[in-house]
């Protein structure tokens, strides 16, 4: 497998009023041809900001990209110009982000959308990227997608925006889709029809896809590989069936076992099994962490946790993790 | 205050709630939004009644409704065995300790210039339950009861994380020792690792208390582990109404099997070929399909579905359905697709 996107140490950080927050601290993970990497972890651990780093979209304002290097298709993105950026996003690479109302344009209407993104990225007659924009409508099933074209985002509903999203994402035959949290704002059957939708035309269209989410569930379903991020860091990485199976992170082993799952009953008597709890709080992210990020919350931490941050081992098969007590 | 023991603790009968849409220049009336559409149910002591159902389907209405916090169209609401549907709030009043409620942020329903302590204790001080230092001790056990330190009482609501602050709802929800606890959504902004905390301490506190729990979510499996009985909404109206257990191993009618097999499961293993029961979007509750709600997504439908809306019925001891082609003592195999 040949890596498209390759992120090595990426260090991401914001200026704050509390000092600066290290939302990235070092990751790095490939993401090959074709494939879905899942990237999961709490609320915060920094998966919406390593996408962000990824397209170049950080508020230059406050945040930059401190350290690292993120290769796509063998280019150096960290150096590119905002130009060169600008017509990689959208076309080779392009975003789904969690809210659609707040990157779909209320102004225009959703044909109009699909079709200026067309035009800019593939350069073809309005005409043929209005076509398009039909075909991509049709694509992702929003049923009669002639007159849909000419209607705005407030006349659709939530689950009809998300796939105009992909449908704009899509349509201009990107080599690496990111999706951050595509399907939390949306109801269970439609979140199952737009999961679907994604993995189908992945198939179709050999599109790397990049599914950010926190829900396990969405996680086993649809990916082939996972990154587990904990506080800016990656601890964990494995194939999916791996990281279910066996998973060897402290963190990783925590979350499985607080999910509460519809395939576990109460015993006889009714008695709902106990969901496992971690303990404590995430560290705070503008004070730097000595040692292993985990250790304050890790019943298995010692001291040499504490003091310097553990390498990652090779447990084999791909499944590689970040902890001095993992004994294989 | 606890209600007699064969009486269930809440009892909705028939609830219906329409909100005008107003249009036009003059903002004259010109439809209404059935957001609950005829609902009945009860809760027992020590019961949680848990609610499921898409966005938009009427949860939380019915939630707001049974706290009467907005008035209901028609339908009774009983306390207790006492039909409180027509006090006004000041006759309200001594009734509204029985019910409580956890909101799903409770950040936003808290005053953020208040420590924690005061927020908490404020039922307690209303109600004339307790004053003072009394209101600190008893606080101070509240805190404790949801693990919270009690020094936390002098923190400010920014200064807790999102778990902390909904054991602070849950503490105050709890202070007045109500017999029923609605709860809207009250993990789903949570954390799994912080939600299963949460999910612990709502049950163990049932089993403590008796309390009974109205527990809404769109969360199958948060469900699952926490209700004893699932009504399943549609388009304002409840579609199916049985124990847990039947209703994840038997479920009869077509919505709900499209929900389970629409759920993910922790599990690569048993990543499928998903079957599609369900296609399309959930219509508008301002224009509900007629006759049966779900016949424009429900691949079981008969030319009679469009026409007559099934009434919830109970088909085998304990459970109820609203399908056309689920009667009494029916087959409970799957259903054909019309040919
Ligand atoms: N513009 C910003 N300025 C300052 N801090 C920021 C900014 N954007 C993100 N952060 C901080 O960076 C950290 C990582 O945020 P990020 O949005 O990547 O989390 P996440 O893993 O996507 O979480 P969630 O699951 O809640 O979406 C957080 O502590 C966040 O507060
Ligand atoms: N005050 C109001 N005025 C007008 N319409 C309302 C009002 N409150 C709710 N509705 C409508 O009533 C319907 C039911 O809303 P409700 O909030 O009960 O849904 P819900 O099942 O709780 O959904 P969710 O899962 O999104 O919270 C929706 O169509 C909503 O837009
Ligand atoms: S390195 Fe130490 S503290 Fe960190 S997860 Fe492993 S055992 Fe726990
Ligand atoms: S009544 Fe008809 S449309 Fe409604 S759920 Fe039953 S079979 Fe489907
Ligand atoms: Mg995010
Ligand atoms: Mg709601």
């Amino acid at each position: 497998m040949s890596a498209i996107l390759e992120v090595r140490d990426l260090h991401t950080q914001f200026n704050t009023l509390d000092g600066v927050v290290r939302a990235v601290d070092g990751v790095s993970f490939d993401v090959a041809r074709g494939e879905t990497l899942g990237i999961v972890g709490e609320s915060g651990c920094g998966k919406s900001v390593t996408a962000l780093s990824i397209l170049r979209l950080i508020p230059p304002e406050t945040g930059r990209i401190a350290q690292g290097s993120i290769r796509f298709e063998g280019n150096e993105l960290t150096a590119l110009s905002e130009e060169a950026m600008k017509s990689l996003r959208g076309h080779r690479i392009s975003m789904i982000f969690q809210e659609p109302m707040t990157s779909l344009n209320p102004v225009l209407t959703v044909g109009t959308q699909i079709a200026e993104n067309v035009v800019r990225h593939m350069g073809v007659p309005w005409s043929a990227a209005r076509e398009r924009a039909r075909e991509m409508l049709d694509l992702v099933r929003i049923a009669d997608a002639k007159r849909r074209l000419d209607e705005y985002p407030h006349q659709l509903s939530g689950g009809m925006r998300q796939r105009v999203m992909i449908a704009m994402a899509l349509s201009c035959d990107p080599q690496v889709l990111i999706a951050d949290e595509p399907t939390t704002a949306l109801d269970v059957t439609i979140q199952a029809q737009i999961l679907d939708l994604m993995i189908e035309l992945k198939e179709k269209t050999g599109t790397a896809i990049v599914l950010i989410t926190h829900d396990l569930g969405v996680v086993a379903e649809t990916t082939e590989r996972v990154v587990v991020m904990y506080a800016g860091r990656k601890v964990e990485e494995a194939p999916v069936e791996a990281l279910f199976e066996n998973p060897l992170h402290p963190y990783t082993r925590g979350l499985m076992r607080a999910i509460p799952r519809l395939d576990v009953e109460a015993d006889a008597a009714g008695t709902r099994p106990r969901l496992q709890e971690i303990p404590g709080l995430v560290p705070i992210l503008t004070r730097p962490i000595v040692g292993c990020a985990f250790a304050a919350r890790c019943e298995l931490a010692t001291d040499r946790c504490r003091a310097t941050p553990p390498p990652f081992v090779d447990a084999g098969g791909g499944h590689i993790v970040a902890c001095w007590e993992v004994k294989l | 205050m606890s209600a007699a023991p064969n009486i269930p603790v809440l009892e909705v009968d028939g609830l219906v709630k329409h909100f005008p849409i107003l249009g036009g220049l003059l903002q004259r009336r010109v439809g209404a939004v059935r957001a609950v559409d005829g609902v009945s149910f009860s809760i027992a002591k020590s019961e949680t009644l848990g609610l499921v159902g898409e966005s938009g389907c009427g949860k939380s209405t019915i939630g707001k409704t049974v706290l009467k916090l907005i008035e209901p169209t028609a339908g009774r609401i009983l306390l207790g065995g006492e039909d409180v549907t027509k006090l006004k709030p000041g006759a309200m009043w001594p009734h509204r300790q029985r019910i409580q409620t956890i909101f799903q942020d409770p950040y936003s329903s808290m005053n953020p210039r208040l420590p924690a302590g005061t927020i908490v204790g404020e039922p307690l001080e209303n109600y004339g339950i307790t004053r003072g230092a009394e209101t600190d001790e008893r606080v101070a056990r509240l805190f404790e009861r949801v693990g919270l330190r009690p020094d936390a009482m002098r923190k400010y609501a920014h200064e807790f994380s999102g778990g902390q602050r909904q054991r602070l709802g849950i503490a105050k929800a709890l202070s007045v020792n109500p017999d029923l606890i609605v709860a809207d959504e009250p993990v789903s902004a949570l954390d799994v690792s912080v939600q299963a905390q949460v999910l612990n301490l709502l049950i163990d506190l049932q089993e403590e208390y008796g309390l009974a729990y109205l527990f809404i979510s769109h969360d199958l499996a948060v469900m699952r582990h926490i209700s004893h009985r699932i009504a399943v909404m549609y388009l304002g109206r409840i579609v199916e109404l049985a124990t847990k257990r039947t209703l994840f191993t038997q479920p009869l009618h077509p919505y709900t099997e499209a929900l389970l097999s629409a759920a993910t499961a922790p599990d690569p293993k048993r990543r499928r070929k998903r079957k599609r029961i369900v296609q399309g979007d959930v219509p508008s509750p301002a224009k509900p399909p007629p006759g049966c709600h779900f016949h424009t997504r429900c691949p079981y439908a008969m030319a009679e579905c469009k026409v007559t809306a099934p009434p919830l019925i109970e088909v085998a001891p304990g459970h109820h359905v609203a399908c056309l082609r689920r009667p009494v003592g029916g087959d409970p195999g799957p259903l054909s697709v019309p040919g």
